[in-house]
C-alpha cells in the first residue's frame, strides 16, 4: 500500500488520499509539455535579454550575433514532445 | 578584566548537582573577556529527522509551536522516484489539511553540464499569488533516472506560531535537473494568515520520495 511519512512513522494512505494523489499526478503529467515549453521560453528570453544591449540603435549587430539571436528565437520551432524539448541544443554565444 | 555578577537560582538536584540553568548572568561591568560558558549562546536545536523510503510525502506535525521564533528544515540528498519537483505546504490544523494561502517568488540560476546553457532567471510558472497550491522548492524537474542525482538545501520558516503577522519563509535548494544541469533555486514568500502554522508537509509533484532526509531544527 502507498504510504506517507508523518513524524518518522509510515502511515498508509487512505483510499481518498490515493485518489487525490492520482488526480494530482495525472494533472501534472498532462501538463508536462506545456511546462517544458514554458521553461524553454523563459530560458530563451533570458538569453536574448542578455544580448539586447548589443541591438540598441547606436550599435551595429555583428552577423554572428544576429545569427545567434535568430537561432534563439527559432529554438521552439517544430517541438511537439517533452523529449524533443529536453534534447534541444542551445546555440553558442559568439 | 571586569566583573560578571551572577545570581544563584534554586536549581540544584537532590544529589547536590547544579542544573544547567543554576546560574544566571545578572550584569556585566567593564568585561573585556568572557570565560567559556559564561554566556548562554544561541544555536540550532535538532527537533526531528525523517528519512524517506518510497514515501508519498513527509510531514512534520509536532514540535512546531511558540517554543522557537524560527524553524529551519534541511534537505539532504532527496531523490525522487520520477522526474518531478520538490514542494511544500503548511497547515493550521495540525496536519489535517495542507493549503494555506501564500504569495511567493521564485528565481534560479542554472548551468548545463555540457556548458551549453548558463542563466539567471525569474520563473513565473513556479511562483504563486494568493494560492493554496503546494509551493515549488525546485525549478525544473529533479532527475530521477540517475541514481546519483538529488536535491539538497534548506528552508526557513519564521515565527509560525504568530497570531499577529503573516508567516514568512525563505528557501534555497540545489539540484540535478533533468538535462542534466545544475540548478540553484531561491523561493520565498509568506503565508497570508494570522492563524498559527503548526504542521509542514513536503512532497514531489509526481511519484514518491525514494530517499533522503529532512531535518527540522528550532533556532534559538
Amino acid at each position: 500500500m502507498p504510504h506517507k511519512l508523518v513524524n518518522g512513522i509510515k502511515v498508509e494512505l487512505t483510499a481518498e488520499e490515493i485518489a487525490a494523489r492520482a488526480a494530482e499526478e495525472a494533472a501534472w503529467n498532462a501538463g508536462a509539455f506545456d511546462r517544458a515549453m514554458s521553461s524553454l521560453r523563459q530560458k530563451r528570453d533570458a538569453l536574448l535579454k542578455s544580448t539586447d544591449y548589443l541591438a540598441l540603435s547606436d550599435n551595429t549587430l555583428s552577423a554572428e550575433m544576429t545569427t545567434y539571436r535568430q537561432a534563439l528565437r527559432d529554438i521552439t520551432n517544430g517541438l511537439t514532445t517533452v523529449e524533443q524539448v529536453n534534447a534541444i541544443t542551445w546555440p553558442t554565444k559568439p | 578584566m571586569g566583573t560578571i555578577t551572577r545570581t544563584f537560582a534554586n536549581n540544584i538536584t537532590t544529589s547536590g548537582v547544579f542544573k544547567p540553568n543554576a546560574f544566571n548572568n545578572a550584569s556585566f561591568d567593564n568585561v573585556t573577556a568572557v570565560p567559556s560558558g559564561a554566556i548562554e549562546s544561541g544555536g540550532m536545536v535538532l527537533l526531528s529527522t525523517q528519512t524517506a523510503s518510497g514515501d508519498a510525502s513527509i510531514s512534520f506535525t509536532s514540535g512546531i509551536d511558540s517554543t522557537y521564533k524560527e524553524y529551519m528544515f534541511i534537505f539532504n540528498n532527496i531523490h525522487p522516484a520520477s522526474n518531478s519537483n520538490l514542494q511544500f505546504q503548511t497547515s493550521t490544523d495540525g496536519g489535517s489539511n495542507y493549503g494555506v494561502t501564500a504569495t511567493t517568488t521564485f528565481f534560479y540560476a542554472s548551468h548545463q553540464e555540457n556548458d551549453g546553457e548558463a542563466i539567471l532567471a525569474y520563473k513565473t510558472n513556479r511562483d504563486q499569488a494568493q494560492s493554496t497550491d503546494f509551493i515549488y522548492l525546485t525549478g525544473d524537474n529533479m532527475e530521477a533516472s540517475a541514481s546519483d542525482a538529488s536535491v539538497s538545501g534548506y528552508l526557513h520558516l519564521f515565527e509560525p506560531s504568530s497570531t499577529t503577522f503573516v508567516k514568512h519563509y525563505m528557501s534555497n535548494t540545489d539540484h540535478v535537473a533533468d538535462g542534466p544541469y545544475q540548478q540553484n533555486n531561491y523561493s520565498a514568500g509568506y503565508f497570508n494568515t494570522t492563524s498559527a502554522i503548526n504542521a509542514v508537509q513536503f512532497k514531489t509533484t509526481s511519484g514518491n520520495i525514494d530517499a533522503g532526509t529532512i531535518q527540522m531544527f528550532g533556532i534559538l
